[in-house]
């Protein structure tokens, strides 16, 4: 292991990281507090750059890592394009909303902190670096929730958050010194291999996995938001500033979801029998109790809030699936998820920037106040309820369809087919909180006055519109992506399609 | 051999779904020029009509022995989504060019129908044009991943047209419409893909999964079938999945009325007669009673509901339960003449039904009201819209020379053929119809003129109704006399059904 080659490997995260020390400098410098923005946004858009030229355009090889502890294969490639895109969504956003805080520069700096901590997290091949990029990540994220210090509310979700997720970090480690215990490995592809051999030795040792199953299900329920983890998500995305809401929902999740799947289908995969029924559960009751709690709710934030729950429900789908068809699923659906949450979440910023209020009445007579806003969310919202032929119905269906796939024939597991119903009559559940809002966008009356959103905002959600429509439209080059990146990472699952 | 290789290669049918699409977004961006946008729908709905005339005439009326492609005709065939093989497959045959010809028409009229809307234009004709763009779609899709793609893309702007243009209680009717067929539409989904992933085939082209399908076994072709049915059902309508419709055509503005009864229930019928019953022939006969059974308690119980309504327009969507039901019925049978019945059904429906609500909205506009007890004698002072209004009464209820009598009565025939003597328990339904129609024109139409609403300014219909409704009857004249235009072509392509079938 040279150390070139270690610099090489990380060199993204240490391109992210010196623009995140140099961002509070540069705060003193300038007063057009856009210019830091400008700066964050560099190093993103320099990394997402590398990350497409090698994933969908194929015209560059990155490092292949001789660290045991990261390694960039498509899986992390794909996810890293999630966060890297919320993130830029997330700032181009930022400056008019927070131009009345202090500290711009650690505001960035913080985000792409984060952002070293989740793709951190997607390429990890061991689970001590996957903790240390959910430690970073996360600790960034608490900051980030308490930015706004004069509000009291956003230092009550930073509270929160600190201590759930402090308390989640606690249980998830307890997880992970279990099954370190019980295989005697950290790496997560040995650890198969290694659990099998244990247990041919001393069936006991199940109940040790067991154990360290619920723990880690529980530490990374928390952090997904999954029920009945959740209580801790809708207050901190109602506090915390819009756009770190954004970065929570649409991001922070999705790294949750890197870990889940790394763990689950990679790390304990031998013992899926344990714990394939109870995870199923766990989806449906996630679902179900994310769109039910979301129906009653009048505050814009906190309903996005429960519907991404209910999003965390239909991706744990994945995990009782088990096969790289699902996991592909899984992969396009926290894509097109980065785009319409963080999307949903910003066209409240754009409101918030201009005095708008958060709550359901504030969006009454949207469209003839700004139709491109009222536009945009309601893409968004459709999207986000599975509505073809936007991004979200794409991936949903191949979600779904991975758990009809799995359910039939015969060697089928016949109740996963009970995920995907469940799944279905959640979608039409959800389009009812979803169409109550473009109802009172278009249909209701409001207040005259025009709003005209921000040049950056409407940037971000151009932009996030823009790939919600091509992602429904022509998902080819991007589902075959997530099939080779779930078959590379996993090669160890069945297959589940029909795609030679 | 025939007209249709003038076509050859060339991508008509794609242009028919392109223009209104096109038009669709133009209406939408006219910023402030928003008074051109009925002119801007009229002619994209005229081009798109216009060339499914072409398509009309360049179709070969009989495909066998012809190089078409499987009895498809106009065929086209794209890769779209290799990766899970979805294509984008489009092709006509006999049983969808009828509907496909009648979607272009009675959009066209609907623009001509709404040339007085005022009230934000540019979205109520873009969401129209939309509609267009996803009925078509629905109408050319083989492939059924595009198809469930346009069959929910027609969901969101007739939410709109309702939410928004809609009567007094639009919200609740709205989104009952949205939520309801949704739900169906999920249905449907999961269907397709048990159908998908049984079939092994890694595509999503319904002639390659109807090839595996049909060799299934009976219980898992039950299944699906029986997801399909509920799917397919619920637009249909049949009882008891009907609720949806009354309130939505109540609350709907009169073109989106038109619309949904003339063309989204075609969708319905359509889909079980393109899907469900040539891929899954052992789970269609083995539902078949159940279909009957079902089709003739809507076609019944549609019949004694009118009877009870004082709404004109709530009558007339009542009605349409019943009618769609000669539909389910036809298909029940499962027999050549049965099924073609279903299709010609579907087609006389959507001329008459047009009619029907375009009156029942003439009446509204004029009168301020359509309860039939607040109307009468109107035929005084409006003689034309009474004329019109009767005429499409007596097509409804099946008067011989007019286009409901052949398809009713086919359906009868069929049925007859199949379970004998129950014909007579739909068949009662026809004495209720002309009871209801009779009585409704007695009360609004005839008789003394009313007091309850002022009537000395009445007026007649105005020249952009009248021009819709006059060619509907034309068409409702012409199809009565020669059914046979349509017959001769839905027949083929039932034939060509039953054989994928094994002999039915």
């Amino acid at each position: 292991m040279s150390v070139w080659n270690v610099v090489e490997t990380i060199a993204p995260q240490l391109l992210l990281l010196g623009f995140a020390l140099a961002l509070p400098a540069l705060d003193y410098l300038f007063k057009d507090k856009r210019i830091l923005a400008v700066a964050a946004l560099i190093p993103m858009v320099v990394y997402a750059g590398m990350v497409l030229c090698w994933t969908l355009l194929g015209v560059w090889d990155p490092p292949v890592s001789s660290i045991p502890l990261l390694e960039l294969d498509f899986f992390s490639g794909l996810f890293t394009l999630a966060f890297l895109a919320v993130g830029i969504i997330v700032v181009l956003s930022s400056p008019e909303y927070i131009r009345n805080e202090r500290n711009h520069g650690e505001y960035y700096a913080l985000i792409l902190l984060a952002l070293i901590g989740m793709t951190v997290v997607a390429s990890s091949t061991d689970l001590i670096a996957l903790f240390v990029g959910l430690e970073i990540a996360g600790i960034a994220s608490f900051a980030l929730s308490g930015f706004a210090k004069s509000d009291k509310r956003s230092s009550e979700a930073a509270t929160k958050y600190f201590i759930v997720g402090g308390f989640s970090s606690a249980i998830t480690l307890f997880g992970i010194s279990l099954l370190y215990g019980a295989s005697g490995t950290t790496s997560l592809s040995a650890m198969g291999p290694m659990l099998e051999t244990a247990f041919g030795s001393y069936e006991g040792l199940h109940s040790v996995t067991t154990l360290a199953t619920v723990m880690l299900l529980a530490g990374l329920g928390f952090k997904v938001a999954a029920v009945p983890f959740h209580m801790w998500a809708p207050d901190v995305y109602e506090g915390a500033p819009t756009p770190v809401s954004g970065l929570l929902a649409a991001a922070s999740k999705k790294m949750g979801f890197a870990a889940l799947f790394k763990i689950f289908l990679l790390g304990i995969i031998v013992t899926k029998t344990d714990w394939a029924v109870a995870v199923g559960i766990l989806a449906i009751v996630t679902m179900t109790v994310g769109n039910l709690i979301a129906v009653s709710q009048t505050s814009i934030k906190r309903m996005l809030a429960y519907s991404s729950i209910a999003q965390a429900g239909y991706l744990l789908i994945v995990l009782p699936v088990g096969t790289q068809y699902a996991l592909a699923g899984g992969i396009f659906h926290v894509l097109t998820h980065a785009f319409m949450k963080s999307g949903a979440f910003m066209v409240v910023v754009a409101l918030g920037v201009r005095a708008v209020g958060e709550t359901l009445d504030d969006f009454k007579g949207l469209n003839r106040r700004s139709p491109f806003l009222a536009f945009s969310m309601a893409i968004f919202l459709l999207s986000l309820a599975g509505i073809p032929p936007l991004a979200g119905f794409a991936s949903k269906f191949v979600l779904f369809s991975s758990a009809v796939y799995g359910s039939m024939g015969a060697d089928g597991t016949p109740w996963l087919l009970w995920l995907a119903v469940a799944g279905v009559l959640n979608s039409a559940l959800s389009l009812y909180y979803y169409a109550r809002v473009i109802k009172h966008m278009y249909m209701d009356k409001g207040p005259e006055e025009r709003i005209r959103p921000t040049p950056m905002v409407s940037m971000a959600i151009v932009f996030a519109v823009v790939m919600t429509f091509a992602l429904g439209l022509y998902f080819d080059a991007v589902i075959d992506l997530c099939m080779q990146a779930a078959g590379q990472a996993f090669p160890g699952l069945p297959a589940g399609d029909l795609i030679g | 051999m025939g007209w249709w290789l003038m076509f050859e290669g060339f991508p008509i049918l794609s242009l028919v779904i392109l223009a209104p699409l096109v038009g669709s977004i133009a209406t939408f961006m006219l910023g402030r020029y928003e008074r051109y946008a009925k002119w801007m729908a009229l002619g994209a709905s005229a081009v798109a009509f216009i060339l499914s005339l072409a398509v009309t005439l360049a179709f070969v009326t009989d495909p066998v022995g012809s190089d078409t492609h499987n009895g498809y005709q106009f065929y086209e065939s794209h890769v779209w989504i290799e990766t899970l093989g979805i294509n984008y497959i489009v092709g006509l045959d006999g049983i969808s060019l009828p509907l496909f010809v009648l979607t272009t028409l009675l959009c066209m009229l609907s623009v001509v129908f709404s040339w007085d809307t005022d009230r934000r234009p540019k979205a109520y004709f873009g969401l129209m044009l939309m509609l267009e763009v996803g009925v078509l779609g629905v109408f050319v899709s083989l492939d059924y991943f595009m198809f469930y793609v346009f069959w929910e893309v027609v969901l969101i702007p007739m939410y709109f047209m309702i939410g928004v243009w809609g009567g007094p209680n639009k919200d609740y009717a709205a989104i009952k419409f949205f939520i309801y067929t949704h739900v169906a539409s999920l249905a449907m989904l999961i269907s397709i893909m048990a159908l998908y992933f049984e079939a092994g085939l890694g595509t999503f082209s319904m002639e390659a999964i109807a090839g595996e399908s049909v060799g299934f076994a009976t219980g898992v072709q039950v299944a699906i079938f029986a997801a399909m049915l509920f799917g397919f059902g619920v637009k249909l309508p049949m009882v008891p999945f009907h609720t949806w419709l009354p309130d939505a055509h109540v609350e709907a503005p009169t073109a989106g009325s038109v619309l949904l009864a003339g063309l989204l229930l075609k969708m319905g019928g359509y889909g079980l007669i393109r899907v469900a019953i040539p891929s899954l022939p052992d789970g269609a006969s083995e539902m078949s009673l159940v279909m009957a059974a079902i089709a003739v308690v809507s076609i019944v119980y549609g019949a004694v509901l009118c009877l009870a309504q004082n709404d004109l327009k709530k009558m007339v969507a009542y009605s349409s339960i019943s009618h769609m039901g000669f539909v389910l019925l036809g298909y029940a049978t499962l027999s050549e003449l049965g099924l073609v019945a279903g299709v010609f059904q579907m087609f006389a429906h959507g001329l008459v039904t047009a009619v029907l609500f375009m009156m029942c909205g003439v009446v509204q506009h004029k009168c301020g009201t359509r309860l039939i007890p607040k109307l009468g004698g109107l035929a005084q002072k409006m003689p034309i819209a009474a004329a019109m209004m009767t005429i499409g009464f007596l097509a409804s209820l099946g008067l011989p020379g007019l286009v409901g009598f052949p398809a009713e009565f086919s359906v009868f025939y069929a049925t007859f053929d199949e379970w004998g003597l129950w014909v007579l328990l739909p068949l009662a339904s026809v004495a209720i119809t002309a009871g209801y129609y009779l009585w409704a024109l007695q009360r609004s139409m005839f008789g003394t003129t009313t007091t309850d609403i002022d009537t000395s300014h009445l007026r007649d219909v105005d020249w952009y109704e009248a021009f819709p409704v006059a060619v509907l009857i034309a068409l409702i004249a012409v199809f009565g006399v020669f059914p046979g235009l349509i017959f001769s072509r839905i027949t083929p392509a039932v034939e060509m059904i039953l054989g994928v079938m094994g002999g039915g």
